[in-house]
């Protein structure tokens, strides 16, 4: 009897020494990822969540419409085909996203505004502008329009007008934030201050958290009233 | 005042009972103004459908002598608002333009101020709203749509004095008179429902506020509402006795 005992405490010695150091890193463990968890959540709580496991603030559009080539002023980062450095066109933004000084709605341009210069200008061979063109009945008989994705999008519940801001901001060009690298003139210059550095995107993302907090402190800031119902109604 | 400050106006109504004809015109403009759900039978039965102005009818008189009297209802924006203290959250207050602002985002549905509203005026989504296939498009995109557990109320069309006075913002004038309207007061035939700044004392609202017919609704509540109404002129009403004496004086 007593050596039985004996045997099944030994045992039960062995089992604990593997037990607690299991115990102990798996505790480690849980608090680690608890840990990162919780991380995760307050900064997409505070701002934006870390761009990892599709979490990035971007949308791939149905046509991969480059705004570097469009918008920006600078040297692009590829070549031509002849090894010639390309220069971004530095289009205004307001040429396509016509409605941004007047109304609500920046807008997205008709596939005609594309057509006008892509009829003609552009590779033959481009896949993107083939689309472009097949949307805009210039091959094929199927126009279409193209399903633009929305990148910046506010709840339901709030009315963002663009038209008085670009108004102010083009008053007080003191409060435009961020730098743009494409057309620093008129309205085009100050729309960085909520939708960053858009001329040197491949890929539109949304770079500012553009919650409430930052809509207030502006508002705050700069005396526009911070009433409820200026922008909740 | 070369532009319109936020928060300087004081928004009012003046509805003529005298005007008024019980058409329902007011009603349907509100429904499809502000993204009102669709009132269907079934709500209707069970006492739960939204109107933000209603008209209410009132018969007078024995049969053949029968008088339709007509009255619409809306939110009276009241200044001693009895909707607004009692709410947890603070999702309804009074802002500095005049309105009772209901925030839908705020709102967590305890209903203390449908309860506490003695026109009954507050509305309780107690369904998510639903609307046809054919209606898909017909929402108003400067309107939220009020998803269920929420109350709604009549908000004097926010919407449209906003967009009124960033048209006169961006034109750097002051609010005209009549320029904003709300959608029961644009679509008033006759013009019972008349819109308009209460401090500007040359408006139409704050002439008709000054008149002797006008009244506000359950005086002895103290709620010093910013929509009154003027009484109805009857030709039929017999003249008073004392004045009877004063013509036979005469």
């Amino acid at each position: 009897m007593n050596s039985k005992e004996k045997t099944e405490s030994t045992s039960s010695k062995k089992w604990m020494k593997i037990l607690i150091p299991l115990v102990g890193i798996g505790g480690f463990g849980a608090v680690a990822i608890f840990g990162a968890f919780f991380a995760f959540i307050i900064t997409a709580w505070w701002g934006q969540p870390i761009p990892i496991l599709g979490f990035e603030q971007t949308v791939e559009q149905p046509i991969s419409f480059p705004h570097t080539i469009h918008a920006s002023t600078n040297q692009l980062e590829h070549v031509s085909e002849n090894g010639d450095p390309i220069m971004g066109l530095g289009m205004d933004c307001t040429f396509c996203h016509r409605t941004v000084t007047k109304q609500k709605n920046a807008g997205v341009p008709p596939v005609a505004l594309c057509t006008t210069c892509h009829s003609v200008i552009g590779s033959k061979d481009s896949i993107a502008l083939s689309n472009v063109r097949k949307a805009g009945g210039i091959e094929g008989n199927d126009p279409q329009p193209i399903n633009w994705k929305r990148v910046h999008r506010m709840p339901d519940h709030v009315r963002f007008v663009h038209e008085p801001h670009i108004r102010y901001l083009l008053e007080n060009p003191d409060t435009i934030k961020n730098t743009t690298s494409g057309v620093k003139e008129g309205a085009a210059g100050v729309c960085s201050t909520c939708h960053g550095d858009v001329a040197s995107m491949e890929q539109v993302a949304q770079v500012e958290a553009l919650k409430m907090g930052q809509c207030v402190d502006c508002h705050r800031d700069n005396g526009a009233p911070t009433d409820c119902a200026v922008c909740h109604h | 005042m070369t532009t319109a400050e936020f928060g300087k106006q004081n928004w009012g109504m003046v509805v003529d009972i005298d005007k008024c004809t019980g058409c329902q015109a007011c009603v349907l403009a509100c429904q499809s103004e502000n993204n009102i759900p669709l009132n269907t039978q079934n709500r209707f039965e069970r006492a739960r459908a939204i109107s933000w102005i209603r008209v209410e009818r009132y018969w007078e008189g024995d049969f053949p002598d029968v008088h339709a009297r007509f009255i619409p209802i809306l939110c009276q924006q009241c200044e001693n608002a009895p909707c607004e203290p009692v709410c947890p959250v603070y999702a309804t207050y009074h802002n500095s333009e005049g309105l009772n602002i209901q925030v839908y985002n705020r709102c967590v549905g305890t209903r203390y101020c449908a309860n506490g509203c003695p026109f009954t005026v507050r509305f309780f989504n107690y369904w998510e709203p639903v609307w046809p296939d054919s209606l898909r498009n017909h929402l108003n995109p400067d309107v939220t749509v009020r998803s269920r557990g929420i109350m709604e109320k009549c908000s004097f069309c926010i919407q449209r004095i906003r967009r009124g006075v960033r048209t006169a913002n961006k034109e750097n004038r002051g609010i005209v008179d009549g320029e904003i309207q709300t959608a029961c007061s644009q679509a008033c035939p006759t013009s019972a429902l008349v819109f308009g700044d209460l401090n500007d004392k040359e408006s139409k609202v704050s002439k008709l506020k000054n008149d002797d017919r006008n009244y506000k609704l359950l005086p002895h509540l103290n709620l010093e509402q910013n929509v009154t109404y003027l009484a109805k002129v009857d030709p039929e009403k017999k003249i008073e006795s004392h004045s009877e004496e004063a013509i036979s004086h005469e």
